[in-house]
């Protein structure tokens, strides 16, 4: 059981990079500027709060939740950021910002959790309520205006290059390695896989499923507060519409990545490939200049590219009604 | 026995939530005492600068004139289904005047005939809909004035009598009603520009980021790239921003609609050197005027003019009503608008 | 029968908050309550009740559809191509409600047959779908049907819309189907414990292309209605509705993990936020409020009621 599902893991893996080295290799011998370092540099960028946020939804579906309020969580941050840095607002220092900004959101993320825990109410419940709550919450207190008179400081986190890299990438990868050692390493991590695995067991076997449930939502909504850090300064303006639907693009990623939706498998290494595969698509197919009509296209063939993502390694691992795997001889190799 | 406590705290929580609402909505509108003439003000999106500064304008008419109820609500989304359904609210309440912005001409086309056939009256202000579903409309500028106006600009800032080169149009999405109509004329106006190219129209999805990305990558994949036209609120920021970070101010100009205030920035650094606007708090401004006039009569069909406040003599040619022309902002006049 | 009992309760509770809108709505403001009034806005909710009863189900039976506004969207779009392509408008519903067919079927395919889970399936048909639509109809709006089509969108026979009328007949298919038929206790049994279900001989995967297939159908009929009503087929009517849709369904007491709920929970779970919609947009005016307190009853009904079981307990 334990050797199919890590078959199927690598598979996954295997079957994301090769698409991705697919997707990239083709439209770079289609046009030599697609593999030029400004573009890879500006996919990565364009990736980095797809891949931080990416990294703690894993966790939280990991544990056999979801978090579908990081979206509104996001666009409640920024509205935060304008709100204590503008000069004409409250016009507080950089460091005061970050502080109350990733207090906010480990809070945000926090009362999620304890919902879900205390109150036992499902995570789905929980965050498509706060879904709906902080978009109108930023709606009042953005009050019909814009920011755009942010701070240097504020706007170096989103345009800052330390050592010769865009700070968001800098945290996407310091994002990527916390995590996979907290997955890999730590007991927090045995815990979470445990939780997800099955609940009564993990119960049994002394894990505290409640606090591990708590800590992976809190988790989300600091991650969610650091992705909102770096990449809402990269722009000039803070208006109420910030995160509209980047909960779907995080959960895409995450399913995409091959984590078990009920919990239990998968891993952050699959997220990172996903993310990475689907921010390529928009600009591969504006690069191969398919034409204005191909535009109106755009939609549906990302939305047949993920189904063909999810279906690939299906299509050779049909189960047996007895829930035993089967090659099927026409889906090729393994 | 259990159930029912269950049920009384229920109960209780939901009435302490319904008071908490009461509460929070500290705007909350009074029905109006009879004299008082309500107008409804829709725009196509709550929560854009651009509307809020014309509600600025409604509501300094709404006090100059003293018997107005001034109501500004509109969909935070965007979506003209829940504005259709604002404005079927507001007829059954028997407002006086709804004044709407429609963002899709035919689903609020329906929703203000209803209106109509319940005896309230009905115009359009920003964007117009069929004339059967309307008395008049404020108008601040056409779909094709609009259109062809871009097209100057960016020709104007290039430089020369027939500016040559690759431009690219940033749009909010692919099914925005009216992008799509100013979309239309911009390609009729720059059959005059045969030398401008137009090589992508590309939908930002409403997200600056999204916008910002698609900048940077038309940019890098036609580097001969002369301008980009971000023609929705979001888009026009979210393109100036990657050519400024691109270091390509002032080789790739970027040109759209967007109230002053928040393009300030870009046209002092030379990324935008054309902003296309009209005065939005006279926008408002004026239709609460137009509202109130056709409320108590004293606008007519046929009428050639009609005084509007502070604004004075306002012509009206056939059932539109002229706000004034379309504004330019650049470096040497930017200053002088604060809105 | 001690689910049964739970269930029970929570429409009970449900019911209650109903009631209490309801009645804050008639003290604030006794307008809103004329019955005139009511029927009219009734028809804002349409949509998403039909859209909500084959959801209940889908929901039931441990799955979920992310796609249902977007099949709702390809519907209205091909049923305003055909239209406009000269096909008599009724050929153009059918055609359009079969659209909505198929978009079901096809996620059902995948859910049976190749075994994806259901959330990922549709959550991929859900870019998809909007896409196609997008697509096909170059995001352009059609309109210009004929009266006698809009009538079934805007007509009324004694003060009740029609198509509150379609809402009523589907909702007592549903809840019929769901208590006294095989297929209902099926939709049960797969979503309580699918192997369990398996054993005792129900065809697992038959039901669920059945059930997409239905939701898929359902989606393009209520994709016909939205055009009927507001006189416009386009690729990106109803946005979101999905959400809304999930939204009702949970807040009518269907468990996200499948095998406890029931239709009239979900009949109640629409009617709460059709009512606090309309009312607080009626009464205050202000859009983002609708948001935030929609989005706290359904975090607070769920939590109080489950405080409330605990304490009892």
């Amino acid at each position: 059981m334990t050797t199919r599902l890590r078959t199927l893991a690598t598979n996954r893996l295997l079957l994301l990079g090769g698409l991705l080295a697919i997707v990239f290799l083709g439209v770079s011998v289609a046009h030599p500027g697609y593999a030029s370092a400004q573009n890879i540099r500006d996919l990565l960028v364009q990736c980095a709060p797809v891949v931080i946020i990416g990294c703690a939804m894993t966790l939280v579906i990991l544990t056999g939740e979801i978090d579908v309020s990081v979206g509104s969580m996001m666009g409640l941050l920024a509205a935060g950021i304008g709100i204590l840095s503008s000069p004409e607002r409250l016009g507080l220092p950089a460091g005061v910002v970050v502080a109350a900004v990733v207090a906010g959101g480990i809070l945000l993320g926090g009362v999620n959790g304890m919902l879900v825990v205390a109150g036992r109410v499902p995570s789905i419940i929980v965050t498509l309520g706060m879904m709906t709550v902080l978009r109108g919450v930023t709606e009042i207190l953005m009050g019909g205006e814009w920011i755009t008179d942010l701070p240097a400081s504020v706007r170096y986190l989103g345009t800052g290059e330390p050592l010769g890299l865009p700070l968001s990438i800098w945290t996407a990868m310091a994002a990527v390695v916390a995590t996979v050692v907290v997955a890999r390493k730590t007991p927090l991590g045995l815990h979470i896989y445990a939780t997800g695995g099955n609940s009564t067991a993990a119960a049994m076997a002394r894990v505290h499923v409640g606090v591990v449930r708590v800590t992976v939502f809190a988790i989300a909504g600091l991650m969610t507060a650091v992705a909102t850090l770096v990449s809402v300064p990269q722009q000039s303006v803070i208006e109420s519409g910030i995160g509209v639907g980047f909960e779907l693009l995080v959960i895409t990623a995450v399913v995409v990545g091959g984590t078990s939706i009920s919990g239990g498998y998968g891993g952050v290494a699959g997220t990172v490939l996903a993310a990475l595969l689907l921010a390529n698509i928009r600009p591969a197919l504006l690069y191969l200049d398919l034409g204005d009509r191909a535009t109106f296209w755009e939609r549906a063939i990302q939305g047949a590219f993920i189904l063909a993502a999810v279906l690939s390694d299906r299509c050779r691992w049909f189960r047996r009604a007895d829930g035993k795997a089967v090659t099927i001889t026409t889906g090729g190799s393994p | 026995m259990k159930i029912l406590t269950q049920v009384l705290i229920t109960a209780i929580m939901a009435t302490v939530m319904a008071f908490t609402a009461t509460a929070v909505a500290t705007g909350a509108v009074e029905p109006s005492p009879s004299k008082r003439i309500t107008i409804c003000l829709l725009p196509k999106k709550k929560g854009l600068p651009y509307f809020t500064t014309c509600s600025k304008g409604a509501q300094q008419a709404a006090d100059e004139l003293g018997d107005v109820e001034l109501i500004y609500d509109g969909p935070t989304d965007g979506s003209p289904e829940k504005a259709a359904s604002m404005v079927d609210r507001w007829a059954l309440r028997g407002v006086d005047v709804i004044a709407v912005s429609p963002n899709d001409p035919e689903v609020l086309g329906q929703a203000m005939k209803k209106a109509r056939e319940k005896g309230i009256r009905v115009i359009t202000w920003d964007a117009d809909a069929a004339p059967a579903t309307r008395e008049f409309m404020v108008n601040q500028a056409t779909a094709r004035e609009i259109g062809h106006a871009l097209v100057d600009a960016m020709a104007k800032d290039l430089g020369s009598d027939q500016p040559e080169g690759k431009v690219a149009i940033i749009t909010a999405t692919l099914t925005a009603a009216n992008q799509n109509e100013w979309i239309k004329y911009m390609k009729e106006r720059l059959e005059k520009y045969p030398k401008l190219t137009l090589i992508a129209t590309k939908p930002s999805n409403e997200d600056q980021r999204l916008a910002f990305q698609i900048a940077q990558d038309l940019m890098k994949a036609h580097p001969d790239l002369k301008g980009i036209f971000g023609i929705s609120s979001v888009a026009f920021p979210g393109a100036a921003e990657a050519v400024k970070q691109a270091g390509n101010s002032g080789k790739v100009l970027v040109t759209g609609l967007a109230t002053p205030n928040d393009m300030k920035a870009y046209v002092k650094d030379g990324t935008v050197k054309s902003v296309v606007l009209w005065n939005t708090v006279d926008l408002g401004y004026l239709t609460v005027h137009a509202a109130h006039a056709l409320a108590t009569g004293t606008l007519k069909p046929g009428q050639t003019s009609f005084t509007a406040g502070r604004l004075g003599e306002r012509k009206i040619e056939g059932d539109q009503i002229l706000l004034g022309q379309i504004l330019v902002f650049t470096k040497d006049n930017i200053d002088q608008f604060d809105f | 029968m001690k689910l049964l009992s739970l269930a029970r309760r929570w429409e009970t509770v449900l019911a209650a908050v109903l009631a209490i809108v309801l009645g804050t709505a008639a003290w604030l403001d006794p307008a809103f309550m004329a019955l005139s009034t009511q029927l009219e806005l009734s028809t804002h909710a349409v949509e998403l009740l039909i859209v909500a009863l084959p959801m209940t189900f889908v929901i039931l039976s441990g799955g979920i559809d992310l796609s249902v506004g977007s099949s709702l969207a390809l519907a209205a779009v091909i049923f305003g191509l055909s239209y406009e392509a000269g096909a008599p408008v009724w050929a153009a519903s059918v055609l359009g409600v079969l659209t909505g067919s198929l978009c079901g079927i096809v996620n059902g395919a995948f859910i049976a047959g190749a075994r994806v889970h259901p959330l990922i399936v549709t959550l991929a048909t859900l870019a998809a779908y909007r896409g196609l639509a997008e697509g096909i109809s170059l995001g352009r709006p059609i309109s210009g049907f004929p009266d006698r089509f809009l009538a079934i969108g805007e007509g009324s026979v004694g003060g009740v819309p029609y198509s509150l009328l379609i809402a009523v007949a589907a909702v007592l298919a549903f809840a019929l189907t769901s208590t006294r038929t095989v297929f209902g206790r099926r939709v049960y049994a797969i979503g309580s414990n699918e192997i369990a279900a398996r054993y005792a001989g129900v065809p697992i995967a038959r039901m669920k292309l059945w059930l997409y297939g239905i939701a898929g159908t359902v989606a393009g009929l209520a994709g016909i209605i939205h055009v009927a009503r507001r006189n416009t087929a386009k690729a990106d009517v109803l946005p979101q509705v999905e959400l809304d849709v999930i939204t009702a369904v949970v807040l009518g007491g269907t468990s996200i993990f499948g095998g406890r709920g029931s239709v009239v929970g979900t009949v109640l779970g629409v009617l709460v936020i059709h009512e606090v919609r309309e009312f607080v947009g009626w009464r205050w005016q202000r859009d983002e409020l609708i948001l935030v307190v929609v989005g706290s009853i359904l975090i607070v009904s769920v939590l109080a009621h489950n405080l409330v079981a605990r304490r009892a307990r």
